[in-house]
């Protein structure tokens, strides 16, 4: 009796825990392309006769230490409110001796190194789910210098701004650019949080909005416009299958040809029917299991990136 | 005689310490209610230390001595409630900590004993500026003849983390 109690206590608890815990998306300080450029933190490459210029971050890192103080009053605010964020130093740091643990490592018993394909080496970059940017200016007016603080957080998936916190600083002639700084961070970050919060109750209360995309292989024979698997084209069945199970039937079909389709703000529940938490790849994995069963029996691949983006690639694996 | 004496001034001031409690319950309740009614105005003055907020509140009242007793409790309503608008020295606009209008009714209870001004708990997180001295400048309004501005410094972060903690407000990680 007192073995079935407990058994029915922790599946209980089990239940409990599963259902209050949604997936938490990770949050990164990044200093934004405008402020690497004024700055010059930027690395320039000739992309086959167009010149291209990405940030360099470690060598901004390393060098400027107002970035530094910056990223670490932020990281320690945010740690403080609960919700501790990824550093992008100890990122790019990790990523560096991971490679280098990668290119070392070989099988103890064949030799064989670790296997990478191109797209896994693509995805080798420092990444969060959610990016706080960050531009400042120095303004100065004769003696007297002021800081134009812009904080940005940005959804890496839908591309959207969500939180965001902006302005000027008191004009000062004594205080050092880094006092400004300091101030300037904790006049904002309030306010940022509570943009971000706003995201976040709408999240709980209408579900996570991702991008989910379907593409084809080229040597598919089907295409999405195809009616040879029930009474209507392919993409209208993978419509239907979208408006049954996003939250309240929410999601924009962006675009839809034959080869592909795009569907955006896409509002998938927090959990499944078994409470446990969700991702856009749980959730385009009901979509791929369906089109694998009869009467579709299309092959498929699902492909990811982070809580947010998945695609399905019908054709193969 | 004397005993006659005696008992006549010790009714007398029994009567004029009853008066004068009543007085004071009164007043306490007139500004208690004025605070609930937001009659009082905040505005920031400067950026303070991480995690505070340093702000001028405007109390009304008859006495002054009565305005300036009320600065501290209004000064947390208003952070809790109200927020502030953004002005000089570097201070942008704030949002109320509590977003949710319904939510004062909801947990009236717990408000009124936290802004309750015999010990409620919002004196933990507000304490008075160094250098703040309180202006007074008379009003024409009606019941009330001062307007009373007093500095202070309210502890936002320990205030909102105590609400969080009392399940008023959410927290940025609560659900995950």
């Amino acid at each position: 009796m007192k073995k079935t109690i407990l058994l029915l206590s922790l599946i209980v608890a089990g239940i409990t825990v599963s259902f209050g815990q949604a997936k938490k998306p990770t949050i990164m300080v990044v200093p934004s392309d405008n402020w690497c450029n004024l700055n010059g933190y930027m690395m320039e490459f000739d992309n086959q006769g167009t010149k291209v210029k990405i940030p360099d971050y470690k060598r901004a890192m390393q060098e400027n230490t107002d970035v530094l103080l910056v990223i670490s009053s932020i990281n320690g605010m945010m740690a403080e409110r609960g919700f501790p964020l990824k550093n992008l130093e100890s990122a790019m740091k990790t990523l560096e001796s991971n490679a280098a643990e990668d290119n070392m490592r070989s099988s103890k018993e064949s030799g064989a190194s670790v296997n990478e394909n191109p797209i896994d080496a693509l995805k080798k970059v420092a990444k969060a789910d959610i990016i706080m940017q960050l531009t400042w200016k120095i303004n100065k007016t004769g003696p007297k210098k002021s800081v134009t603080f812009i904080l940005q957080g940005l959804d890496s998936y839908t591309d959207k701004q969500i939180a965001g916190a902006q302005g000027t600083g008191a004009p000062s002639m004594t205080a050092e650019v880094s006092v400004l700084l300091s101030e300037a961070v904790t006049s904002h970050i309030d306010n940022f949080n509570s943009t971000l919060q706003a995201y976040f109750d709408d999240m709980f209360e209408n579900g996570r909005e991702v991008i989910v995309r379907v593409q084809t292989w080229d040597d598919w024979y089907g295409d999405l416009e195809s009616e040879d698997y029930g009474d209507d084209e392919l993409g209208t069945i993978i419509e239907d299958w979208m408006a049954d199970n996003t939250v309240k039937g929410r999601f924009n079909t962006t675009d839809m040809t034959e080869t592909m389709a795009l569907f955006e703000q896409v509002r998938i529940p927090l959990y499944d029917a078994k409470g446990r938490a969700m991702d856009t790849r749980k959730f385009a994995k009901g979509l791929s299991k369906m089109l694998k069963k009869e009467p579709y029996l299309i092959p498929n691949k699902l492909v990811m990136k982070g809580l947010g983006r998945a695609t399905i690639i019908l054709g193969g694996k | 005689m004397k005993n006659m004496i005696k008992k006549a001034a010790l009714g007398v001031a029994m009567v004029a310490f009853a008066l004068t409690s009543n007085a004071q319950i009164n007043k306490t309740k007139k500004a208690q209610k004025d605070t609930e009614a937001w009659k009082y105005e905040i505005e920031c003055v400067g950026i303070g230390k991480p995690g505070t907020k340093v702000i001028k509140v405007w109390s009304y009242s008859k006495k002054a001595s009565v305005a300036n007793a009320q600065a501290k409790k209004n000064a947390v309503h208003g952070i809790v409630f109200q927020g502030y608008a953004g002005g000089g020295q570097g201070c942008t606009n704030q949002k109320a900590l509590v977003t949710d209008p319904t939510v004062g009714e909801q947990k009236k209870e717990f408000f009124d004993n936290f802004f309750d001004v015999n010990g409620g708990k919002y004196m933990k997180f507000v304490s008075h500026s160094a250098d703040a001295t309180p202006e007074v400048i008379a009003v024409k309004i009606k019941g009330y003849k001062y307007k009373v501005g007093v500095i202070v410094t309210v502890n936002s972060n320990a205030l909102r983390k105590d609400l969080e903690a009392a399940g008023v407000i959410k927290g940025l990680s609560s659900g995950f």
